[in-house]
């Protein structure tokens, strides 16, 4: 483990990303912020807290499966993951910084929500650490998905199409603007091979919109294990030295 | 010193890219040059630790690439074929990054990324994002960060592709200044005559002529090339040019048959490939 690397990359690709391209960065906050908008008007407010907590989940989510762009172009584009490879880093230590980084990015969005989720009194004391720990959960599932989708890539040329598709698949579909006891149980279970669906659930127990129950207590089983298994696949996906 | 022993490497569908190759390269410049697909970047991938070959090592200043990849990878830099920066990023935070990467303090990679832009004319872009920057200077840049590793062994792949005539100078006006041992890849020949103390020839995922410059010429000692569209006499076709080696003593002749002379280069090891020129 080498933290200097990865802080280092964590804050030049995450925050100069921010400083130098805030388009990126307001690309990321439009679909969140407009569904936010939509459906606290089509729910007149009555869902408006659901929306902000999944606002906050479909963020980091979004911006770690556009991930999956940025590591097929360093690998296959530009060659910056072949630059490294013959560095003292190892493929953890790259991951974590690309993990990292998409985290750092994610702070202005995450900020935002807070703020909003405190306005509209959606966040307890109680609930911050849960949320963390999924978000952080989220955040390491989401990149190694993107890490095994950019590991899979042979051309950069299809990349970003399926990032986009994934992108919304992924962090809109679920029950993250909506609650989760809206759907058939058998779509919750299907959906549930997106983090984002637990992450959206536990969420939704933790902040007191929906009970806890033998569903969230299974839905921290299937994050968790998510979270192992995608890390250990996108570890074998990554091609340091092939 | 890099020693090369029997390196073999198969991609998938049966496409072979290194057929047994054995290579000694002990020369502060050494350049292995060859057609588009001879097997060159395979062959700095594998050296670099980025690639595993099918059979076969390599030694370079004691480790074997194989056995102890940390250690080689503790005193080798690798510039990969058409590396671009990461146009956010400036060269100072570009080449600090990679320094950190490889074991230098914040501090030590700041001073050693300050002194290489410096010292290849770069400070004046230090702090520009790199997607401002033109092709010549980013390719510069990636050569202050091999500089500023301080490394044993440098692996430059194609470090000039597709720059202008000038920039590609300035390219090489950069290599020249590196004091690591060099070993770099290109298809243009006039780039290995400039840079190289020794040359390796590649083509088909092997060696076919090694040695300096001159050592590699000797077979065409005396000999001029002479070229013509659609000519009746040649020693070989390049699609519809008629290519002849010539004696001296026969430029005069070949002239006033329409042929125009040329000096023999290292691009003509490969058009000769197989061939007898003493006959």
């Amino acid at each position: 483990m080498n933290p200097r690397f990865i802080g280092y990359f964590a804050w030049y690709y995450g925050f100069f990303v921010i400083k130098r391209g805030p388009s990126y960065l307001v690309a990321s906050l439009s679909l969140p912020l407009t569904l936010l908008f939509m459906v606290g008007i089509l729910s007149h407010g009555n869902l408006i807290s659901f929306a902000l907590i999944g606002g906050l989940v479909s963020i980091i989510a979004s911006n770690c499966i556009n991930g999956a762009a940025d590591a097929a172009f360093f690998r296959l584009q530009i060659k910056i993951q072949d630059l490294f490879v013959a560095t003292k880093i190892t493929p953890g230590d790259y991951m974590m910084g690309l993990i990292m980084s998409y985290l750092v990015f994610s702070i202005p969005g995450i900020v935002l929500y807070a703020i909003l989720g405190l306005y509209w009194h959606v966040f307890t004391i109680g609930s911050v650490l849960p949320i963390i720990l999924i978000l952080i959960a989220v955040t390491i599932s989401i990149s190694n998905i993107a890490f095994i989708i950019a590991g899979s890539m042979k051309h950069i040329r299809n990349v970003w199409g399926i990032t986009a598709v994934l992108s919304i698949v992924m962090t809109v579909l679920p029950p993250v603007f909506y609650p989760y006891t809206f759907l058939p149980k058998i779509a919750l279970y299907v959906l549930s091979a997106s983090p984002v669906t637990p992450a959206a659930v536990l969420l939704q127990g933790y902040v007191g919109l929906e009970q806890l129950n033998y569903t969230t207590n299974l839905m921290v089983l299937i994050l968790f294990a998510e979270t192992v298994i995608l890390t250990i696949l996108g570890r074998q996906f990554i091609k340091w030295r092939e | 010193m890099i020693e090369i022993t029997d390196l073999h490497k198969k991609y998938s569908r049966n496409f072979v890219a290194l057929k047994g190759l054995n290579l000694l390269l002990d020369n502060r410049v050494s350049t292995i040059i060859g057609r588009n697909g001879a097997g060159k970047t395979t062959l700095l991938r594998i050296l670099s630790t980025q690639l595993y070959p099918t059979k076969g090592t390599a030694i370079i200043e004691g480790y074997d690439i194989i056995k102890e990849t940390r250690k080689v990878r503790s005193i080798i830099s690798s510039i990969p074929q058409e590396a671009q920066p990461i146009g956010i990023l400036s060269p100072m935070e570009q080449i600090k990054l990679y320094l950190i990467a490889r074991g230098f303090t914040a501090q030590q990679a700041g001073k050693e990324a300050r002194f290489a832009l410096d010292e290849l004319d770069m400070d004046e872009f230090r702090n520009s994002p790199s997607d401002t920057l033109s092709g010549g200077m980013k390719r510069k840049m990636f050569v202050a960060m091999a500089l500023a590793s301080n490394s044993d062994v440098i692996f430059l792949d194609e470090p000039t592709t597709g720059l202008d005539p000038l920039s590609r100078m300035e390219v090489w006006s950069a290599i020249k200044r590196l004091k690591s041992k060099i070993i770099l890849t290109t298809h243009y020949m006039d780039e290995a005559q400039e840079l190289s103390d020794f040359v390796a020839v590649m083509d088909q995922g092997d060696v076919i002529s090694r040695g300096t410059i001159k050592e590699i010429l000797k077979a065409f000692d005396g000999k001029m090339r002479a070229e013509r569209i659609d000519g009746e006499t040649y020693d070989i076709k390049v699609g519809n040019i008629a290519v002849k080696y010539i004696d001296k003593s026969k430029v005069d002749e070949f002239l006033r048959m329409g042929y125009d002379i040329k000096q023999v280069n290292l691009n003509d090891v490969f058009l000769t490939r197989g061939m007898n020129l003493e006959s």
